[in-house]
C-alpha cells in the first residue's frame, strides 16, 4: 500500500480546517441555490412570454452567463465594482452574487425547456375543463415541469458545490485552498500527502454531493 | 430572432468587459496621480472620509488598527498556513513584525500569484508580501518598497542526465517550472525557444519532475539544491541561473504614507540585522546555512 | 487597454483554445457515447450493467473534475500507467461528462410517453428498432437543452486543466497575468475567445432544438 501521507490530517487543526472549508463551500452554494430556484422558475416562465423584447432580453442574459468564464465574473464582481464604484464587498459575497446569476440564468433555461415540453393537449383539456390561465399553470402545468426539472435541477446544484473551489481566487479560503495548504505546509516532512488528503476531499465532496442527489431521486420517485 | 440575441449577447459581454475594466484602468491611474480635478475621478471624490483615494493612508491604517496585508498560504517556506492554522514564513515574519512596529494588528489575506496586483488596485490589502518578485512590468502597476529577500535560480536534472548549460537545448525536451514564479520569467525571457511544462503548486512539479515528464526542472536555487540533497538521483547541473532579482513588498501605487513608513522600517530592521534572524527562523531548516547571505536582503541593500 | 501587449499574445491565446476545444471535443464525444450507454442500460435495467452505471454516475459527478485528473495523472504511473497530459485530459472529460449526460439522456427517455414504448411494440418493432426510430428521437428534443447545457459546461470545465499542467485558455490567461499583470488584457482576451468558442455551441443548440421539435410540444 503505497504512502499516502493521510497523517498531515491528524496534525493539530488540520481535519478542523479542512471541515470548515468545506462548510464555506456548502454555504455559498446552499445560499446562491435557494435564491436562484425561485428566481429561475420565475426567469423561465416569464421567457415563455410571447413578447418579443422580454424573451430577447432574458436570451441575452442566459447567453452571457453561460459563456462568460466564471472566473472573469468573479473578478468582475470582486475586484471592478471595487475600481469603478468604490463597493467594497467580501469575497463571499461576491461569490453568491456571481454564483446566483449563474444559477438563476440556468434554471431559467431548464424551466423554459421543460414548460415549452409539455404536449399541447395539457393546455387545451385543462382549459376544457374550465380552469383559468392561473390555475392551469399552477395545478396542471407547473407539477409537471418540476417533475421533469428535478434530475436536471440537482445536476445544476452538483456542479455548483463543485465550482466554489474557483472562489479561492477571490480570497475565499475554502476546502480545496485548505487542502492546498496542508499539503504544502507539510510539503518537507510528508511528500506524498497530496494524495492523502485530496482522497479525504474527495470523499467530502461526495458525502456532501451524493444525499442531494439521492434525495433528488426519491422525490422524482414519489412524484411520477 | 434567437441568434440576434446572441450575437447581442456577444455585444453585451464585450463592452461588459472592456468598459467596467477600462473604468478601472482609468480610475487607478486617476488614484495614482494626486491631481484631483478631472472628470474621470468622479468616485475618488464622492469618497467623504479618508484621502479619498482607494488606498488607505499610514494614518487610516493606524486609526483602523489593522493591516491588511496579502501574503502566500501555500508556499513553503515563504508564507504558510501551519497545523494550527496560524500563518508562518519568512514574509510572514517580516509581516507581523511591520504590523507591530506600526502598532495594528496584522490581518492576512490568501492571495494568489494571478491576483496580487487586483488586490493592491483595489485597496483591498495595503500591502502584498507574497514573495513578490520586482520586474519592471509589475513596477508599472505597483510601487515596490526596499527588498529584503535575494533570488537566484538552479535548475536540478537526473544523476544519468545532468545538465550543465541550458544553450544548444533539445527541442524535444521541456524543463518544468511552477506557474508564477521568478524561474518562469527568466526562462521566457532569455530561453524562449525551451519548451516549459508549467504547474500551479510545488507538489504538483515535484509529483511531475519525478515521475519523468520532463529532464529538468528549474526553480530558486536554494530550492533545487534542497531537493536534490533530500531525494537521491538528482544533481544539481546549474547551480545559479541568471542575474540577481530581488523580492520586495508592494503598495498601491501612490501610497507615498505606507510606502515611506515601510522602507523606513526595512532600514531600521537593518541594523538589528533582522532579516538574518528572520532566515533562521523561517528558512534555515529548508536551506541550511550556506545560503543565508546570499538570499537576505538587509535594510534594503544589495550587494550591488 | 494596452493593445501590444494583446497582438502579442494572441497567438499563445489561439494555441491553448485549439488545445481547450481538441481535448473538449474529444472528451465530450465519449462522453456523450458513456452516456448513451448508460441512459439505455438503467433504461432497460440491464442487471449489474444498471447497478453499475448508476454507481458510475453517482461517484463521478458528486466528485470535482480537478481531484479526478490529479488522481488518474499523478497517481496512475505509481501503478506503472504513465499517460500524456492530453489523454488525460479527455479521460478526465469524458468520466466526468459522461454521467452528466447520462443523466441529460434520461431524463429526455423518461419524458416520452409510455404509450409511445407499447405501440412500438404492438407495431412489431424490437428494442433497438423501438429506441432508434421512435424513442430516441423524441427523447432528443426534451434532452437537447440540458445536453447544450453540459457541452458548455464540459468545454468550461477545461479551465481545471492547469492541474495538469495543460496550457489552456484559463491557465494562459492566469499565468500571463501572474508574469504581466495586466490582468484586463488578459481576461479580456481569455472572454473573447471563450466567446469564439462557446457561442457557436450555443447557437447550434439552439438551431438543433428548434429542428427536433414535433408536433406534441407545448407552444
Amino acid at each position: 500500500m503505497p504512502d499516502l501521507g493521510i497523517e498531515v490530517l491528524f496534525k493539530g487543526t488540520n481535519m478542523l480546517r479542512l471541515l470548515q472549508g468545506l462548510w464555506v463551500a456548502m454555504r455559498i452554494s446552499l445560499i446562491s441555490v435557494l435564491i436562484s430556484m425561485p428566481l429561475g422558475i420565475l426567469v423561465g416562465a416569464l421567457m415563455t412570454v410571447k413578447n418579443k423584447a422580454v424573451h430577447a432580453v432574458f436570451k441575452v442574459y442566459l447567453e452571457v452567463i453561460r459563456i462568460m468564464p466564471q472566473l472573469v465574473l468573479l473578478f468582475l464582481v470582486y475586484f471592478d465594482t471595487t475600481k469603478v464604484w468604490r463597493i467594497n464587498l467580501s469575497g463571499e459575497a461576491a461569490a453568491i452574487i456571481v454564483f446566483v446569476l449563474w444559477g438563476t440564468a440556468e434554471m431559467g433555461d431548464l424551466v423554459r425547456g421543460a414548460l415549452v415540453s409539455i404536449p399541447k393537449h395539457q393546455y387545451e383539456s385543462s382549459q376544457a375543463l374550465g380552469l383559468g390561465r392561473l390555475q392551469t399553470y399552477v395545478y396542471v402545468i407547473i407539477p409537471q415541469t418540476l417533475r421533469r426539472l428535478l434530475p436536471l435541477s440537482i445536476n445544476l446544484i452538483t456542479r455548483m458545490i463543485k465550482t466554489t473551489s474557483l472562489v479561492l481566487m477571490i480570497g475565499v479560503v475554502e476546502v480545496l485552498k485548505v487542502a492546498q495548504q496542508i499539503i504544502e505546509a507539510n510539503r518537507m516532512t510528508t511528500p506524498n500527502a497530496a494524495f492523502g488528503v485530496f482522497l479525504v476531499v474527495l470523499m467530502l465532496y461526495f458525502v456532501v454531493c451524493w444525499p442531494i442527489s439521492m434525495l433528488a431521486r426519491q422525490l422524482e420517485r414519489k412524484w411520477s | 430572432m434567437k441568434n440576434l440575441s446572441k450575437l447581442a449577447a456577444l455585444g453585451i459581454a464585450g463592452t461588459l468587459a472592456l468598459s467596467l475594466t477600462a473604468c478601472g484602468q482609468s480610475t487607478a491611474a486617476s488614484s495614482a496621480s494626486q491631481s484631483a480635478g478631472s472628470a474621470a475621478a468622479a468616485p475618488a471624490a464622492s469618497q467623504s472620509e479618508g484621502s479619498g483615494q482607494i488606498y488607505r493612508t499610514l494614518d487610516e491604517i493606524k486609526s483602523s488598527g489593522e493591516i491588511n496585508i496579502g501574503v502566500f498560504s501555500d508556499k513553503n517556506p515563504f508564507g504558510y498556513v501551519d497545523e494550527n492554522g496560524e500563518y508562518q514564513g519568512y514574509d510572514i515574519y517580516f509581516a507581523n513584525r511591520l504590523a507591530e512596529d506600526l502598532g495594528v494588528k496584522a490581518n492576512f489575506v490568501s492571495t494568489e500569484a494571478a491576483n496580487r496586483v487586483e488586490y493592491l488596485e483595489t485597496g483591498k490589502v495595503d500591502v502584498i508580501l507574497a514573495n513578490f518578485t520586482v520586474t519592471p512590468e509589475r513596477a508599472e502597476a505597483v510601487d515596490f518598497a526596499l527588498p529584503y529577500m535575494n533570488v537566484a535560480l538552479g535548475v536540478v536534472s537526473r544523476d544519468d542526465d545532468v545538465i550543465e548549460t541550458l544553450d544548444d537545448w533539445n527541442a524535444d525536451d521541456s524543463i518544468i517550472v511552477i506557474s508564477g514564479t521568478t524561474a518562469e520569467t527568466y526562462l521566457i525571457n532569455n530561453y524562449p525557444d525551451i519548451p516549459l511544462q508549467k504547474f500551479d503548486s510545488y507538489a504538483t512539479a515535484k509529483e511531475a519532475f519525478q515521475n519523468g515528464t520532463s529532464v529538468a526542472w528549474a526553480n530558486d536555487n536554494t530550492e533545487v539544491i534542497a531537493f536534490a540533497l533530500q531525494n537521491s538521483g538528482y544533481t544539481v547541473g546549474i547551480p545559479s541561473l541568471g542575474s540577481a532579482d530581488t523580492i520586495a513588498p508592494a503598495v498601491t501605487k501612490g501610497n507615498t504614507t505606507l510606502l515611506d513608513a515601510i522602507n523606513s522600517e526595512i532600514e531600521a530592521l537593518g541594523e538589528e540585522n533582522f532579516f538574518h534572524a528572520d532566515y533562521e527562523a523561517t528558512l534555515l531548516d529548508t536551506y541550511g546555512a550556506d545560503y543565508e547571505d546570499a538570499l537576505v536582503v538587509e535594510g534594503g541593500k544589495t550587494a550591488q | 487597454m494596452n493593445w501590444d501587449f494583446i497582438f502579442k499574445y494572441l497567438p499563445l491565446y489561439e494555441r491553448a483554445a485549439l488545445l481547450t476545444v481538441k481535448i473538449g471535443l474529444s472528451g465530450i464525444f465519449f462522453a456523450l457515447l458513456i452516456g448513451l450507454v448508460c441512459a439505455a442500460v438503467r433504461c432497460y435495467q440491464v442487471p449489474f450493467a444498471d447497478q453499475l452505471a448508476a454507481a458510475y454516475i453517482e461517484l463521478s459527478r458528486n466528485t470535482p473534475l480537478l481531484i479526478q485528473l490529479f488522481f488518474i495523472y499523478y497517481g496512475l504511473p505509481k501503478v506503472g500507467l504513465s499517460i500524456k497530459p492530453e489523454a488525460c485530459g479527455v479521460i478526465g472529460l469524458a468520466f466526468l461528462g459522461g454521467s452528466y449526460m447520462a443523466e441529460a439522456f434520461r431524463s429526455g427517455l423518461e419524458s416520452v410517453d409510455k404509450i409511445q414504448w407499447e405501440s412500438a411494440a404492438s407495431l412489431g418493432l424490437n428494442s433497438a428498432q423501438t429506441l432508434g426510430w421512435v424513442i430516441l428521437p423524441q427523447a432528443l428534443s426534451t434532452s437537447v437543452p440540458a445536453l447544450v447545457a453540459n457541452v458548455i459546461f464540459l468545454l468550461k470545465e477545461t479551465s481545471v486543466f492547469s492541474a495538469i499542467s495543460l496550457m489552456d485558455l484559463m491557465f494562459t490567461a492566469k499565468d500571463l497575468i501572474g508574469l504581466y499583470s495586466k490582468t484586463t488584457e488578459s481576461l479580456f482576451l481569455l472572454v473573447v475567445f471563450y466567446l469564439i468558442i462557446l457561442l457557436p455551441v450555443s447557437v447550434a443548440g439552439s438551431l438543433l432544438e428548434r429542428r427536433l421539435r414535433h408536433a406534441g410540444f407545448g407552444d
